[in-house]
């Protein structure tokens, strides 16, 4: 069983590569400016042949995390309960904003199941999850949280492309995203970190969020998607989604 | 006179009522942010519909969604850097863990600048010419009212944004605009929690269209300060107004040919309210969604 050490280091590494190429991108000119030229530059991927069929993989991908959120919070909270909070020392409401994140979570999978299921697709169901020692006290809770709720924002804003080509799926795709950084904020937060540690917040591919998802579940019913592999660094688009 | 900040903040307050309201409509209704309409009636018995659910307003190419985001990054910087110089860090308190809360507004005013920054470089390289800052007034008259408009600002911002998003056709644009909206909603998280709020009201956004956010942010414009071209910048450069001229207007944006001098501090060339009709210019407005007869 991985250890919440252990899954946090997992965390880090992604991040760190991502620091790394992003102040390699950085040295070469200066600052935001660079970032939206970057952007720019690492265009479509699989955006281009989304179809309903890719829509519902994106959504998929999504529900898979919101899964994963989901159940974080309803078994965390439910496991720690709400008197380890007392002490924590921030302002007594903790416990209920934790609840109301993940009331938030549960919006959202319920929402994503249904949307999948008009678009006549089949909503991934809740897997099962090992989350280390993540419940073990209130400070592991709240670090493995705010890991899950970072990476959640980066996976939303990484995939948020795929779905250029429908607009109101995008447009609710974005409506969960902000949501997930107000969570990723407050959480940073309460580690102790800033809410906001950068001008531009960083898109994860899905290959690297299912890297860090992935440590997490057990029945390796991450959603995959084909048509996403594409969008991977592997560059294997045009296969995989022939395939 | 009621303050303008509560003006803006009922108007806020009201948009959102309107929206909600909308929302119980949802079956038939034509939204803006449709996508989120549908999902915000999951609870409802029966399945969010997504069919026949389009937004009202539209954009003329990728440069003209980014410069409805210029044009509120702006109001965001200046926001934020004048209103810092108003301020002491006593004045502010201290907010969560004892930090201090204006060097958190600090932290954001410098994302808003390089939000701007990018954003006009970017336009720049897509062959656009990117909006100039405003003259603003904000109506603000203590610390207090200063963080509650702030709080309105970001949230209309995160709307701004996720209303918007929708237009853009290029997919690299599209994600850079997640990178800054994701930005956004954390300042809202923020400023929400400071102001007493909680910081995640609602498991879904509220996407605005630019019609609605106009509406909000409009009567913050006062005036517009440089005219038509890139260039006019350079050649309408002068001294503020006063309290408003930062001294470190040091813009590192791609250097154009102008002087990085005091571009902000121009002064209004014409003091009209024509400035929201300017702004419209930007949008190619297709039609007022509450006239139109949902289908």
């Amino acid at each position: 069983m991985q250890t919440h050490d252990e899954i946090l280091a997992g965390v880090a590494g992604v991040q760190e590569r991502r620091s790394s190429r992003r102040g390699v991108l950085r040295g070469a000119a200066a600052g935001g400016a660079l970032t939206l030229a970057a952007g720019i530059g690492s265009a479509p991927r699989a955006a281009a042949q989304n179809g309903a069929g890719d829509a519902v993989s994106v959504l998929n991908y999504a529900l898979t995390l919101e899964h994963l959120e989901n159940v974080f919070y309803r078994d965390g909270l439910a496991a720690i309960g709400p008197a380890a909070f007392d002490t924590f020392g921030f302002d007594g409401t903790v416990f209920d904003y934790l609840a109301e994140i993940g009331a938030n979570e549960t919006a959202h999978v319920e929402t994503l199941t249904s949307v999948i299921t008009d678009l006549g697709g089949e909503p991934v169901a809740e897997g099962t999850y090992d989350f280390g020692d993540a419940f073990a006290s209130v400070e592991t809770f709240l670090a493995t949280a705010q890991a899950l709720e970072n990476t959640g924002v980066d996976a939303y804003t990484g995939a948020a492309q795929f779905l250029i080509d429908e607009d109101e799926l995008l447009t609710a795709a974005l409506t969960i995203h902000g949501v997930e950084a107000r969570h990723a904020a407050y959480l940073n937060i309460l580690n102790d970190t800033s809410p906001f540690p950068d001008a531009f917040d960083e898109p994860l591919t899905p290959a690297e969020v299912v890297a860090i998802a992935s440590d997490f579940i057990n029945d390796a019913e991450v959603a995959t998607p084909a048509a996403f592999e594409g969008g991977d660094a592997s560059g294997a688009a045009a296969g995989t989604a022939g395939a | 006179m009621r303050p303008l900040h509560e003006r803006f903040l009922d108007d806020v307050a009201a948009e959102r009522q309107r929206l909600s309201r909308r929302r119980v409509l949802a079956g038939s209704a034509k939204l803006a942010g449709g996508g989120a309409l549908a999902f915000a009636v999951t609870a409802a018995p029966g399945r969010p519909g997504l069919a026949g659910v389009r937004a009202q307003d539209a954009f003329e190419d990728d440069v003209a969604v980014l410069n409805y985001a210029l044009t509120l990054e702006h109001l965001e910087y200046a926001f934020y850097r004048d209103g810092l110089e108003q301020f002491t860090d006593a004045d502010f308190g201290q907010g969560p863990f004892n930090l201090s809360i204006s060097d958190f507004l600090a932290a954001i005013r410098d994302h808003e600048q390089a939000h701007v920054e990018a954003l006009t470089a970017t336009i720049t390289d897509l062959g656009g010419d990117p909006v100039s800052e405003a003259e603003y007034d904000f109506g603000y008259t203590d610390a207090a009212s200063f963080l509650s408009t702030a709080q309105a600002l970001e949230t209309t911002g995160v709307s701004a944004y996720d209303g918007a998003g929708q237009f853009l056709a290029d997919p690299g644009l599209l994600t850079v605009a997640g990178t800054i909206v994701a930005v956004e909603a954390r300042h809202s998280s923020y400023l929400n929690l400071i102001n007493g709020l909680l910081p995640f009201p609602a498991a879904f956004e509220e996407p605005l269209t630019p019609t609605e956010v106009l509406d909000i942010a409009g009567p913050f414009i006062v005036a517009e300060v440089a005219a038509e071209g890139s260039d006019d910048a350079a050649t309408e450069e002068a001294e503020g107004t006063g309290a408003e001229a930062t001294p470190q207007a040091t813009m590192e944006t791609e250097p154009t040919e102008e002087p990085p001098a005091n571009v902000e501090a121009a002064p209004p060339t014409e003091e009209t309210e024509e400035t929201v009709e300017d702004l419209e210019v930007i949008l190619v407005e297709v039609e007022d969604d509450e006239a139109t007869p949902s289908g």
